[in-house]
């Protein structure tokens, strides 16, 4: 029996039209999972939170926590969120101005009425966790912002709630600080084992916390999965597209095969195993080659001719966008040593570019259900 | 992260949801009982807002329309209709350019000068009934000081009276838009401080000159403030009681609010009569406020976080300096000083001789028992229809704010705490007058009537003023509580009433402000034994006790500034803002 358990969860608000933000969503959650809702702003990731928070009643559905129906729809049951035993780390943080650190981090448990784990300190534990024990009796406008993250999740853990809430916090620090809270965040939860939802739009973030994502598309779940699954076997071309395939490459098949913008394509098979005759192939923009006009490509490598339309300097790499028969590939290029070639890009360059097809996942016409897929390889880092 | 984890947390990782497991919260239960709650508060709130306003139409139509009949039968009600929508009409256009100007001027004023922004807010803490009485002593015809000072200009030193009649329509207006400006000037300046900079230097980089940027884009980007702004200042020209009451009815000058007050305390007092005159007033009054309601829609869409806009930085002037201290010393410090010097003189008349200044009339103030009741009164029943009417307007706010699972009942609320600010004052003093003289609630006579009306017309300022300190606090200080745990009192308790202390405290000393210098529902609902302020000058300028009544208008002047360094110093220098 799973710890968290979402059925049929949707969200309607009244308006003109009434707008629809979470539709029929399953979700589980085991006891001490790490589950993150991915999507672009506006598919409902947040919105699911809140409904579990306790903050927006959902239209229809049930969520129960640990055994105990919290929400639902059918049975009129709602409970408010100070009876729910959450914890919330809020975007802004929401650390109340007028109170210091210490009642900040204490208030869960002063208005729960639990004196016996005041006294035993657990406020100056959680504190110390967080690396704020030393700034208990400040208030929250004399802290950064990175303190004052630190201090809204001390504020969510200390009650040791059921379940903690993650409200896309680390989206107001800046780019080093918020690595570095990750890894916090990552260890603490390592060690702690609390079970959390955590909604984010960056894939790095998804990627590096999760124990399950979520992905999220107009408030559907399109797949939830491990990371390594989500990350190497997107189940649909929204969730390749998001999690970082940005390539889309349309292929038919013809009388001698499979064929991408003109080219014969490599490697799919041409028999009864893909149903349709159309398709798209996603990529990512460091399985694509780059080649010179008379290269040889790699054995077994489709092999598509275009011109350069832009090529920017990364450092380690160049960013080179390459059209091909109207279409535009995005390669990234190791620049190699100083005398690298792909250095020298410049625009209307006639190139190759090259993949094998194992690389790239096949969607059929319609988007969905992939019939080949990547080999599994080791997870690869992903670029923000 | 260091190696605490384990004496923080000993048994981290086990289930820790049991000891809430067995509890359940039926939504029914739960918002049933709210529901109910809120209900009866609504009802209360209702009986309060509209009884008085149905009694009175009841009244106007009984005895098949009698009432309307008497007032509309004969033609001379079209003539104060008239002079109604003068006054109003005339009024408004001179505070919307006055306001306008004003607001312009106190963008551009330079740094050191910036504490001057409050000026042009003084004339609505200057109690109304008091710069009406010290414009007559500067500009009666005969011994106004400034008319006997401009008479020995050259050429009009062959003039007996004049040259200014205060009594006249025109200056009745002038007074009146002078007053306005202040509204006016508080709206257009609070939309002005949300234009930011960066519009206007964006339009100046796309190569508008001062003049194109100011018609199009600071302009267009005010008109919301401008409209809104307009519409209240039109409201409150419609309901203006105290200057024509004062300079017009010894002339013949009535306006519906005047010819309704005469209705009531004129023999032969006809209250049906009274009640049809003050119709058009309710109605309209009723569709601006409908019509604004349905204009701007739900209040929660205008709930904006985080992102203060910045101080514009326009190029400063001196001049605009010089345009705000010489407002200030028209419409405030003239009206004042004339009230001193006649509660400094033994009597009224157009010469000064400053070898008879006294305080004598202070003294006969704080002899004069009549007096000094009504100035207690004043004080205590202010203090508690403010404290009364400050948690009404709370839960207003949050109700509104917050309150969506109330779909109907929020609305009615809506509605119901805007009404007041669109019916005159003089109005709803009229139907409490008739509600509590008769069962079930008969309280003419008593401090609680003054109580209950003052609330009453309260309600929209106190709602308006923590509706705006809500707003600005956002939402996600009360749900972190709620999602630590506490419950909605609780976090009404520890979190939002620690944060809004300051919103709060400058409302409970702007509304007494605004109370302690009633005037208008006042005048209907009090007794010969039950004054306050603003009817006891009425009374003794009535009587032509003149260095009395200047000296009471000062004492009601005194109390009001009082009231408003309080709202400074508690709720910040912005305090005025919030009206």
């Amino acid at each position: 029996m799973s710890h968290i358990r979402v059925t049929g969860l949707g969200k309607t608000f009244p308006g003109k039209p009434p707008v629809t933000v979470v539709k029929d969503l399953d979700l589980e959650v085991e006891q001490g999972e790490f589950l993150v809702l991915l999507g672009p702003s506006g598919c409902g990731k947040t919105t699911t939170l809140r409904c579990l928070a306790g903050l927006e009643s959902p239209t229809e559905g049930s969520i129960t926590f640990a055994n105990r129906t919290v929400f639902d729809a059918a049975r009129r049951v709602d409970v408010p969120p100070n009876k729910r035993n959450i914890g919330m780390v809020f975007q802004s943080y929401a650390l109340w101005p007028h109170m210091t650190v210490r009642r900040n981090i204490g208030y869960p448990l002063k208005v729960r009425g639990r004196k016996q784990e005041l006294s035993e300190g657990w406020v100056e534990k959680t504190a110390a966790l967080v690396d704020c024990g030393a700034l208990l009796d400040r208030y929250p406008g004399q802290l950064s912002g990175g303190q004052q993250q630190r201090v809204a999740l001390a504020r969510g853990l200390v009650a040791r709630p059921d379940l903690v809430l993650f409200d896309e916090p680390l989206s107001n620090l800046d780019a080093r600080l918020r690595d570095s809270v990750r890894a916090e965040l990552h260890e603490l939860h390592r060690r702690l084992r609390y079970t959390a939802v955590f909604v984010t739009h960056d894939q790095s973030e998804a990627l590096a916390l999760g124990d399950r994502l979520a992905i999220m598309n107009a408030g559907r779940i399109e797949q939830y999965d491990t990371p390594q699954r989500v990350f190497e076997q997107p189940r649909t071309e929204y969730v390749a597209a998001f999690i970082g395939m940005a390539n889309r490459l349309p292929v038919e098949r013809g009388h001698e095969g499979w064929t991408c913008a003109g080219a014969p394509l490599v490697g799919l098979p041409g028999d009864g195993t893909i149903d349709g005759d159309r398709g798209a192939l996603r990529l990512r923009s460091d399985d694509l080659l780059v080649l010179r006009p008379n290269e040889p490509a790699p054995a077994g490598a489709t092999v598509l001719r275009g011109s350069v339309a832009d090529a920017e300097y990364g450092g380690r790499h160049m960013d080179v966008v390459v059209v091909v028969a109207g279409q535009r590939l995005h390669a990234r290029v190791p620049c190699g040593g100083s005398d690298g070639w792909a250095r020298q890009l410049v625009a209307n360059d006639a190139v190759q570019v090259a993949f094998m097809t194992s690389d790239a996942r096949f969607y059929e016409g319609s988007g969905t259900a992939p019939a080949v897929g990547a080999d599994p390889v080791t997870p690869q880092p992903v670029q923000a | 992260m260091t190696a605490t984890v384990e004496q923080a947390f000993p048994d981290a990782g086990s289930d820790g949801g049991g000891r809430l497991s067995g509890l359940r919260t039926s939504t029914r239960a739960r918002s049933t009982s709210s529901r109910v709650a809120l209900g009866a508060f609504v009802l209360v709130l209702a009986y309060l807002v509209l009884v008085p306003l149905f009694k009175l139409q009841q009244l106007a139509v009984a005895d098949d329309f009698r009432g309307y009949r008497v007032a509309f039968g004969d033609g001379r009600i079209w003539e104060t209709v008239r002079t109604t929508v003068y006054l109003a009409v005339g009024s408004l256009a001179i505070a919307m350019v006055l306001g306008t100007g004003l607001a312009f001027a106190a963008s551009r004023l330079p740094v050191r000068w910036r504490g001057l922004r409050s000026l042009p807010v003084l004339p609505i803490v200057v109690p109304g009934i008091a710069s009406v009485t010290g414009w007559i002593f500067l500009l009666s015809p005969r011994p106004g000081y400034l008319n006997a000072a401009l008479r020995n200009l050259p050429w009009w030193n062959h003039l007996e009276q004049g040259p200014v009649d205060v009594y006249s329509l025109p200056w009745i207006i002038l007074i009146t838009g002078f007053g306005l400006t202040s509204f006016v000037y508080l709206f257009v300046s609070s939309g002005l401080s949300g234009i930011s900079s960066e519009h206007v230097e964006a339009a100046e980089v796309a190569g508008s000159s001062s003049i194109g940027v100011f018609f199009r884009v600071i302009l267009p980007l005010l008109r919301p403030a401008l409209v809104y702004g307009a519409g209240i200042a039109l409201l409150l020209g419609l309901g203006q009681f105290a200057p024509p009451l004062l300079l017009g009815t010894n002339t013949g000058i009535s306006v519906l609010t005047t010819d309704m007050y005469a209705a009531t305390s004129q023999s032969p007092v006809d209250y049906g009569a009274a009640a049809a005159i003050g119709s058009p007033l309710l109605v309209f009054g009723l569709l601006v406020v409908i019509g604004q309601k349905a204009f701007l829609g739900d209040q929660a869409r205008f709930v904006t976080h985080g992102g203060k806009g910045f101080q514009a930085r326009r190029r400063s002037s001196p001049l605009s300096v010089l345009a705000i201290v010489l407002y200030c010393l028209v419409a405030t410090v003239l009206p004042i000083t004339g009230l001193l010097l006649v509660a400094l003189s033994p009597f009224w008349s157009g010469t000064l001789d400053p070898g008879t200044f006294s305080l004598d009339s202070f003294r006969t103030v704080f002899g004069q028992s009549d007096i000094v009741t009504a100035i207690l009164t004043s004080l205590t029943a202010s203090l508690l229809a403010v404290l009364i009417v400050v948690p009404i307007g709370f839960v207003c706010a949050s109700v509104l704010l917050r309150g969506q699972r109330f779909r109907i009942l929020r609305q009615v609320l809506d509605y119901l705490v805007a009404v007041p600010l669109g019916i005159p004052a003089v109005v709803f003093g009229a139907g409490f007058l008739l509600t509590y003289s008769a069962p079930p609630f008969i309280l003419y006579g008593t401090k609680s009537v003054i109580v209950l009306v003052y609330v009453t017309i309260m309600l929209p300022f106190a709602t308006r003023m923590l509706l705006t300190g809500m707003t600005a606090l956002g939402s996600s200080y009360i749900e972190a509580s709620r999602v630590s745990g506490a419950g909605l009192l609780g976090t009404n308790l520890r979190i939002l009433a620690p944060l809004l202390r300051s919103t709060a405290a400058g409302a409970v000393a702007l509304i007494f402000v605004l109370l302690a210098q009633e005037f208008g529902a006042s005048l209907l609902v009090r007794s010969s034994t039950t004054q306050v302020m603003g009817t006891v000058l009425f009374d003794y300028y009535t009587n032509g006790a003149y260095p009395t009544v200047a000296a009471v208008a000062l004492i009601m002047t005194a109390v009001t500034a009082a009231g408003v360094v309080v709202a400074l110093v508690l709720g910040g220098r912005n305090a005025l803002d919030k009206l």
